[in-house]
Parts: C-alpha cells; structure tokens; sequence
C-alpha cells in the first residue's frame, strides 16, 4: 500500500490557468523557496476541506476561508491556550482549500499550557450561558451595524453637508474606509464565530469520547441524539416555511399559491384579497430573520438567502402544502423528540453499573448539552445571516464598480480578491477625484475573463482528498468528529490510490451518519439550483449539503457525501427525517453517476454501488 | 377450580417457579421462563403425582417397600440388584388408564398445535430435588406408544444405580418419583447463541448474535463461521451484520436418532440466516431475560421449522455469562468524575480513538 500521499509541491499545475497564485494571497501557496518551510509542509497530512468547499475558491470568497484559518487557530494557541493542539493551517493548490491540525508534540510545552487552559476554559464552561447570551446580542449588534453600512455612488458634486458640517472627509475617502468597515466586520463576526466553538467542541468531543470508554460499540448517532437541541434555531426557518404552508391551507388560498412559481407575480395575485394580504403579511414577518437561512454553506457568493430569491422558499412552501394535503405532518414534534431522547439517555446510564463511569457519564453529558445550543446555533447567526447580508453589501460596492464601467458585471468583483478589490477603490477613487478615467478599466475585465477560464478548469478537476505524510492514527479530535477524517478513512483514501478507476470501485466507505440501509438510484447534486432534479426515492449524492435543504429530506430515500463527519449537517438532518445516510466517503460525487443502482448502509458507513449506470 | 396436586398433567404456560414440588424443577422453571414471557418451546409437564399414582396403582411402590426393607445393607452389589428389579418393574407395567389418557390427550393436542401427526417430543426428567445428570432425558420420541414407552423409561431411570446411590448417600428415601416433561423437540432451521452485551470488549449496552443453519451443535463446537449480528440494547438497532460462510449445517437424521452433517447451499450462505423480525424479537427476548435475572446472559435458542412466528423463536438454554459480569467493577481509564475540566483536559491530551 502507497504510505503516503502525493507531496503538496508536486500537484501537477492544470494547463491553463497558468498564473492562478495571484489570485489568492501568498500566505495560501505552498512554498517553493523557503527549504523549512517546505519540509514542515511536506511533513504534514493536508486534506482536502470539502466539508465548507465542494467547489474551488472565487477569489474574493476565500476571505471566509482566511478568516477562520486566523479565528480557530488564535483561540487554540494563543487564547484558550489548549494544551496539545494549535490552530489549523491553509494552503490552497488549484483552487481548493486543504488544511492540516498543527500539533503539539513536546510534553514540556504541553504541561506548560494546563494551568493557562484550565483557568481560562474553566471561565467559559462555568459561565457558559452567561457568555452565550452576550455572544447572541453582540453578533446582532454586528449585523445591524453591517445592515447599515451603504455604498451609494459617488457623487458628482458632494453634497454641500460636508462643507457646512465640516467635516473635512469626502466620498471617495469615506468609501474606502467603508470598504475596510465591511472587511473589517467580517472578520470580526468570525473572530466570535470561534470564540466559544472550539470549547464546545472540546466539551462534546469529551462526551463523546467518555461514553466510548463505557459503550465502546455505541453508534455515534446515538451519542449526538443525546447530546443535540431539539429546540433549535438551525431548525427555525424550516419550521416557519411549513407554518406559512398550513396557514395558506387555512386561509384557503393554497391553490393560489401552487398556481405560481414566481414570488413576485404571486404577490401580486395575494394582494388583490384580504386573506391574500394577511398571509403575506405572516410571511414579511418570518423573512426577519428566518429567511437569511442561506440555500448552501453560506460560504459561496452564490449562496443566496432566501431574502434573496423569495421563488425558493416559495417552493419549499409548495412542497410542505403537497405533505400536508397528503395528510401527512411535516411539522418535527418536539415533545417526542424530547421524550425519546430522555428516555434514551435514561436507559443507556442504567445500564452503566459502575459507579465513577456512570458519574463521568453524567457530568460530560450535562456540559455538553450546556454548550451544544451555541454548536448548532451559531451557524444561523454567523454563516447564514451575517454572510448573506454581507454578500449583499458586496453586491451593492460591486454596482459603483459597474456604474464606473470598471467591471461589466457585479457578479464579476468575485474574480477579485479583497486586496485587489481594495486597490480597485482607490483607483477609482483617485480617477474620480482628479476627474479621469481610472485605470482599471482595462486592466480589471481583462484579468476577469482569464481568471473565469481558470475557475472552470478548476471545478473540472477532482482535487485529491489529501496531500501529504499521513499520521500513524489520527487521534486530532476536531478532525475526526467535524471532518470525518479516521485513521479509517485514510487507509481507504490510500488504497483508492492505487490505480483504482471509478468505473471498477465498488464500494465506498465513510462513516454512519444516520442509520438504516436503503437502495436506490443514485442522482449526484452539487448545487442548489440542481435540488428539484431529485425524484422522489432517490438517492441523494452531494458534495455535503445544507439545512435550507431540508423540504428534500422528505422526498429522497437516503444522502450520501463526500465530507462530513457524524455531526455536520447532512447526518442531523437525516437522522431527524430517520433516512440512512452515509457521510465522508471522500469521493462519492466522483465515483457515483446519477442513475447509478447503489446500495447504502448508514449503520455501517458503506456505499455499494450496485450497478453502474 | 381444579386441585393442582391432584392433576396428572399442567402445560408449562400455567406452571410458576413455585410449583416445582409438583412437576420437579425443571419444568417449574420452564414455566417460570414463559410466565415472564421467555419463549420456549410449548409443551407441558406430567407430574410427580402422575409417577406417584402409577406406582401406587400398579402395586409398585409396596414391592419397593418390602424390597428395601428386605436388601439390608446399601452395598453395591444390593443396590444393583434393588435398581434392576425396581427399573424393570416400572418399565413392564401399563399405566392406569386414566393416566395414559390425560397423557395421550395433551400429546395429541402439542401435535395438534404443531400441525403434525406425531409431533417429535423430548421426554425429560425433572426432580422435584436437584439430582444433577442422574436421570435419563430421551429426544426425539414419537407417537404414543413410543411416548408411553419413554415416559416409563424416564420414571425408571430415578431408580437406576447412580440416582439410589446418590439418595442414600445423602440419607434421601429410596422412594423417589419425579416429574417428567413432554415439550416439542425444537425443529431448528436456524440456531444460535446470544451474549446480552458485546463479548468483545464488554459493551453492556450491545447484544450480540450469531446464527448459522439447522441445530445448535455447528455454532457450539464451531464447525461453522456463523452471521454475527450486533444490536443496541436500548433502541434495539441493528448496528453490525456480519455474514459468515456457514459451509455446513447439522441436522437430525430421519428417524432423529442421531445427527449428521449436511452442505449448505451456496446461495443460502451468502444470505443472512436469521430475518430482521427475528433478530428484533430476538433482541427484546434477551432483554426480558437479562431483565428478570438481573445481569447479563447466554442465552442459547433455535427458530422451528414447524412452528409460525414468532412462536417459532425458542430459547433452548439459558445461563450467566462468566467473563463480563465478573469484570464489571472495574474502572476504566475515566479519572474521578469531581471535575469535568479535567475529563475535558485528558481527552484533548490523549486524544479521540475513534475509527
């Protein structure tokens, strides 16, 4: 068996897209200059994160990507001082992010940093509500304040305030500062993002890893069931979307509303009757906030809110009418769940007879439901709400851009990163101050053309899913339990190393992330838009997927992903709608083709492909 | 109501643990066992009473008097001769008429329930004392006269050699009648073992399963690589499946009188032997067991070809599990529960053996 992975500085450059480094900054390329760094790179296990990227990196999206690399790994290292673990470092070959946990190994170093963590983590896990509900009034604060950041034009002649105010800052100045308030704001809102996520990872890893000891064969799924919220707020903007179905029902206006695709001819028709107005009233009062749920990650530019496009929760709410016509309750009945669960939870400690087991049991499984509302909630407020707000405001800079006749289009100003974005504004700035043309009008629209020929070639390419010397196991908590990345799942990708071809592989491994075992044709979904292709009793085959994916859960048969480890997304998600799922297999929406026959085994973590198509 | 001590027969399903100066402790136990809802195999007891009516009617049991009276010493060579002409005499009388007819009654109605004209029963021996491995068990009896035969047969064997000595040894009377049971020989298509937790590495919240086809022999003296099954304790979810190669399987030849090898079919080896109804059903069945005897068990059990499910899911053989139950107080590597920080601490340091 091949021991290694391919070394990160010998990725073959796809011809092409010669020149793509610039498109990113320095700091992502792997070195090919500095003989230390090299080493350390070469030394390293990198992998491919599709868990955030199943596709390559537009320039100006990667501030995302640079913005956690800094938050986690601060608060790792320098912050919360963790005793053996550093932060994540990034590098990007082809366009793809791949990531590798830096460790520590000196035992000295490791000891020196107790005292420092337990003091420090010890205030957040003590205080932990406290904090949480400051972190939630914070962040709203944040996005109220990034709400209200605007990019109007510059003006022809300044406004006369300036003068009689005199305030002594002009348009041009101010929209560069603004610019840096809204970067500046992004990072910012991920600096909270990690302030509290890597402690409660921590908490639930611990969990996690203590009812392993007393149940070494419990299902992963099982021990999340325990641990998860029921009351979540991930679950909201769903849940408002099947109240907005039942009370079209209600109202009677249900068949309108299956009449239209479109939400703007719709609300015309709505607004012509009194229960018309009345439903789009309840529904003006979901959109803030729910309806910043975004369609994918949030990660992509082009992970539009549903604010963004009303014709996509539209459909989700025909879809729920369709369920609940069918007599069927798509509604998740809390007080079930939340009986089960303790019924569950009961059940297991009984069965511990040890004492100081049953004890350790119970103390990890307290503080990991104590900070397992801000693991599964966070996202909503940093991911789905602050990001779509943001790429609006993106969108709104990138019209001046458009005005000035820099760029063609807004959706080009993601072929820019923000530093160029940045020297953009003060070109044009300048121009607009001296009364010119600003120079990059050409300059910018040529680079724009090239640069979307590189991103094409670079989603044609598979990345491989790591890169690298692999450790002898993986034991680096967060990689397994976010990633799904196993000693496991490495020997796999290895063994995929040798000259296996898709065609001739047949099984797949992950990990279980929901269980029951289902066949099925497969059909591959690497977007949103491609959502509706899914027939019913399909078997959904996706890069990883996202909560606003949730109306499809009552439709397929069973998902498998690429990335992902028992607690990312699609395994929740499924586990709720009881559809096996197998997460992390690395390479299902390369190996599998839609109308492949496969077989899927969510107790196991195995994807039989049955009969290529 | 009926005089419980004066019947000749009581079906397992009315007997209780407590009845055991009735029928003798196995078939109480057996009783006990479905009472709280273990599945075994139907059938029904002949009671001691039974055994002491035959004796007293056929004039057996004074003979046995005047005998013992007359034999003196307890020498070996006395006890020979006492066993012989008692076991002879049991075996060469009839058995009162209103006996054999309550017998012959249940029988034809086991076989009634069974859907065979002679269903194949077991004739067991069952002390109302604990006399271990002295009295004679016959399997695969069938038709009345042989069951007849038999029964005698089984009376007889309380007075062989090993079981006076074992009496007079401990100062028991040479009179000694037992109960005798009558239940279905489990036709086994599927057999198995089942550990309420994994015997792996000890997870008590696992049971674990392993099947193969027809009797237990192939699974218990391992001639086969068995289907191993494992099933979460409280949700009852199917976690693992493991088919095995299951080349052969053990059944009874024709007449039942012994057990042979047989082939499997290639495509039934690849198959798993046991359906996931009753793996489920297996799975509560070994909950109840662990339930009500309060740790955790070995169960052996078969699934009847004759009968329908889930009365055909029959637990053979029960006992403690030896290695994990003893094993159960000690402590992991979990340090004192007084401080979560520090579980926290140690996980980070020591790391996540997931995978």
């Amino acid at each position: 068996m091949a021991k290694k992975f391919l070394d990160p500085h010998e990725v073959k450059p796809i011809l092409g897209t010669e020149g793509w480094e610039e498109m990113y900054p320095f700091y992502y390329q792997f070195s090919k200059t500095d003989k230390e760094r090299m080493e350390y790179e070469s030394s390293q296990l990198w992998f491919y994160d599709g868990l955030h990227y199943p596709e390559p990196h537009y320039p100006f999206d990667l501030i995302w990507d640079e913005a956690w690399y800094l938050a986690l790994s601060q608060y790792n290292t320098r912050v919360f001082m963790v005793p053996p673990a550093k932060g994540i470092d990034h590098r990007i070959v082809n366009g793809y992010v791949y990531i590798t946990p830096v460790g520590i190994t000196d035992p000295k170093e490791i000891e020196s940093r107790i005292p420092l963590f337990q003091k420090r983590a010890g205030y957040y896990y003590e205080n932990w509500d406290k904090i949480y509900d400051k972190w939630v009034d914070k962040t709203k604060e944040l996005i109220a304040e990034l709400e209200n950041i605007s990019f109007p034009d510059l003006p022809e002649i300044e406004d006369e305030s300036i003068v009689f105010d005199s305030s002594g800052l002009s348009s041009g100045y101010n929209l560069g500062i603004k610019y840096d308030e809204l970067i500046n704001m992004g990072f910012k809102v991920w600096q909270y993002h990690f302030e509290m996520l890597n402690l409660g990872y921590a908490a639930y890893v611990t969990f996690i890893n203590t009812a392993n000891e007393v149940f070494p064969d419990i299902p992963m799924h099982n021990l999340t069931k325990m641990v998860s919220g029921i009351d979540t707020v991930m679950y909201r903007p769903d849940e408002e979307l099947i109240k907005l179905a039942k009370l079209a029902i209600t109202l009677g206006i249900d068949p309108v509303i299956a009449s239209q695709k479109k939400f703007d001819t719709l609300a015309e028709e709505l607004k012509k009757s009194d229960k018309g107005i009345s439903w789009l009233d309840a529904l003006e009062r979901a959109r803030y906030p729910w309806f910043y749920i975004s369609t994918g990650t949030g990660w992509y530019h082009h992970h539009i809110s549903w604010n963004d496009n009303l014709d996509i929760p539209l459909s989700s709410i025909n879809m729920y009418i369709e369920v609940i016509k069918d007599g069927k309750n798509p509604s998740r009945s809390t007080e079930k769940l939340i009986k089960e669960r303790d019924e569950t939870v009961e059940k297991y400690i009984n069965l511990i007879k040890n004492e100081d087991q049953r004890n350790a049991f119970e103390e990890t499984l307290k503080i990991a439901r104590r900070v397992f509302p801000y693991v599964e909630n966070h996202m909503f407020y940093v991911e789905n709400w602050f990001h779509s707000v943001f790429w609006r405001k993106v969108r709104e800079l990138a019209k001046i851009f458009v005005n000035n006749k820099i760029i063609d289009d807004v959706e080009d100003v993601w072929y820019l990163n923000r530093f160029e974005v940045k020297s953009l504004i003060d070109d044009l700035v300048r121009a607009w101050a001296t009364g010119i043309i600003p120079a990059g009008r050409t300059y910018w629209p040529e680079k724009i053309k090239n640069r979307k020929v590189i991103i094409k070639k670079f989603q044609e390419w598979t990345p491989p899913p790591a890169l690298g010397t692999p450790p002898e196991v993986v034991n680096e908590p967060f990689t397994i339990v976010l990633w799904g990345v196993t000693t496991g799942v490495l020997k796999n990708w290895l063994r995929s190393l040798e000259g296996t071809t898709s065609e001739n592989i047949t099984e797949l491994q992950g990990s279980p992330g929901s269980a029951g075992i289902v066949e099925g044709k497969a059909r591959v979904i690497r977007t949103v838009e491609q959502l509706d292709q899914l027939e019913k009793g399909e078997i959904m085959v996706a890069p990883t997927t996202s909560p606003s994916w949730a109306p499809v859960f009552t439709k397929i048969a069973g998902a498998v992903t690429d990335v992902g480890g028992p607690m990312c997304h699609a395994a929740i998600v499924c586990r709720e709608y009881g559809l096996p799922t197998v997460v992390g297999t690395g390479n299902a929406t390369a190996v599998i083709k839609t109308g492949d026959l496969i077989r899927i085994n969510g107790n196991e973590g195995t994807v039989e492909i049955i009969e290529h198509r | 109501m009926r005089e419980l001590n004066q019947l000749y027969t009581i079906w397992y399903d009315e007997l209780r643990g407590g009845d055991y100066e009735l029928v003798g402790k196995k078939n109480a136990n057996l009783g006990e066992m479905m009472h709280a809802g273990i599945p075994i195999s139907p059938g029904f007891a002949i009671t001691i009473h039974a055994n002491d009516s035959f004796i007293e009617k056929t004039g057996i049991r004074s003979k046995i008097e005047t005998l013992v009276k007359k034999n003196g010493e307890a020498t070996d060579e006395n006890i020979k001769k006492l066993s012989k002409t008692i076991m002879s005499e049991i075996e060469s009388a009839d058995i009162p008429s209103e006996i054999e007819e309550d017998i012959l009654e249940n029988y034809h109605k086991l076989c009634k329930k069974c859907n065979l004209d002679a269903v194949p029963a077991a004739v067991r021996s069952s002390g109302g004392v604990s006399m271990p491995g002295q009295m004679e068990t016959y399997l695969n009896i069938r038709g009345d006269k042989d069951l007849i035969r038999y029964i005698k047969k089984c009376w007889s064997s309380s007075y062989n050699v090993e079981a006076i000595h074992y009496r007079v040894n401990r100062d028991m009377s040479v009179l000694f009648n037992i109960g005798v049971g009558i239940p279905k020989m489990v036709h086994s298509k599927v057999s198995g073992v089942i550990f309420t937790l994994n015997p792996i590495n000890g997870d008590f919240s696992k049971i674990s399963v392993d099947a193969s086809y027809g009797l237990g022999e192939a699974i218990v003296s391992g001639l086969v690589t068995p289907d191993t099954y494992l099933i979460d304790k409280v949700t009852l979810e199917l976690i693992k499946t493991k088919i095995g190669s299951k080349e052969i399987k053990c059944v009874y030849e024709a007449d039942g009188s012994d057990i042979k090898k047989v082939d499997v079919d290639n495509e039934l080896r690849k198959k798993s032997a046991l359906t996931n109804q009753e793996l489920a059903y297996l799975a509560e069945t070994a909950v109840k067991i662990e339930n009500y005897y309060g740790k955790a068990y070995d169960i052996e059990f078969g699934i009847d070809e004759d009968l329908p499910f889930p009365e055909n899911v029959i637990v053979l053989q029960v006992r403690p599990e030896s290695i994990w139950n003893k094993k159960k107080d000690m402590s992991g590597k979990i340090g004192k529960p007084a401080d979560v920080m520090n579980i926290i601490l140690n996980n980070l340091i020591s790391g996540i053996k997931a995978g």
